[in-house]
């Protein structure tokens, strides 16, 4: 099942119903359901946050793997961008040095079974693997 | 949809789903609030890192008046999220009975 999706936060709620239709369609343990929700808003957001050199949709594909849900989000005509490689965030430093931000992508990587990143002709693709821990 | 507000106790009570579309509206609730304050999270489905940003940031504010943001009734989803962001540290958390 695939979709696109404007460069809008807008949007988030569209998406929602996508994956919604896709849960529906699919028999996929509802536990994997959270983290299909966030991994896909934080990549989208960042997406529509930092890609701001091109007005084309976002697509988001997802189909069934084994025990839960491969995704992936492409952005056309973008600069290369691997979120495998976003500086650690230190999750145990005390309240006065936390700052709000950073955490989408490190809360991708730590949620995702597996991430994989494309990027060929100026087209960024990220698709990772959501299952059941 | 997202919906945030005080209940008869003087709760704050945040329900539905807290994304990065919905973060302005709650950070514009938030930072009207003062003193010790509790956000009742039982109705709250999801949150992404927009929303602890927004958590975060009142935190922060009320600590800077030694007051702070309580936060309780949390699904288990949720706490998952909190305790990988090292919010466990940070907040008073209490979870809700059906994530026992």
């Amino acid at each position: 099942m695939q979709q696109e999706f404007g460069r809008s936060l807008n949007k988030l709620k569209n998406i929602v119903d996508f994956t919604d239709n896709f849960f529906a369609a699919h028999d996929i343990d509802p536990s994997v359901r959270y983290i299909v929700d966030l991994c896909v808003e934080e990549l989208f957001v960042n997406m529509v946050t930092y890609d701001t050199e091109t007005k084309t949709d976002i697509l988001i594909e997802m189909q069934p793997h084994e025990r839960g849900v491969e995704v992936s989000l492409t952005g056309f005509g973008v600069e290369r961008f691997d979120p495998r490689e976003v500086d650690p965030v230190d999750v145990d430093a005390p309240l006065e040095q936390r700052t709000p931000g950073g955490l989408g992508l490190y809360l991708v990587l730590k949620m995702v079974s597996s991430i994989h990143y494309e990027y060929r002709d100026r087209n960024s693709k990220i698709t990772f693997i959501a299952d059941r821990k | 949809m997202f919906q945030i507000g005080f209940d008869d106790s003087g709760n704050i009570v945040a329900e539905g789903r807290l994304d990065a579309a919905q973060a302005p509206h709650a950070q514009e609730f938030l930072d009207a609030v003062a003193g010790d304050c509790v956000l009742d999270l039982g109705k709250l489905e999801y949150i992404s890192s927009a929303g602890l940003g927004v958590l975060l940031r009142t935190h922060k504010r009320l600590m800077d008046a030694n007051h702070g943001l309580r936060l309780v009734n949390v699904n288990h989803h949720i706490n998952d999220i909190f305790m990988y962001s090292g919010f466990d540290k940070l907040f008073q958390i209490e979870t809700g009975e059906s994530s026992q």
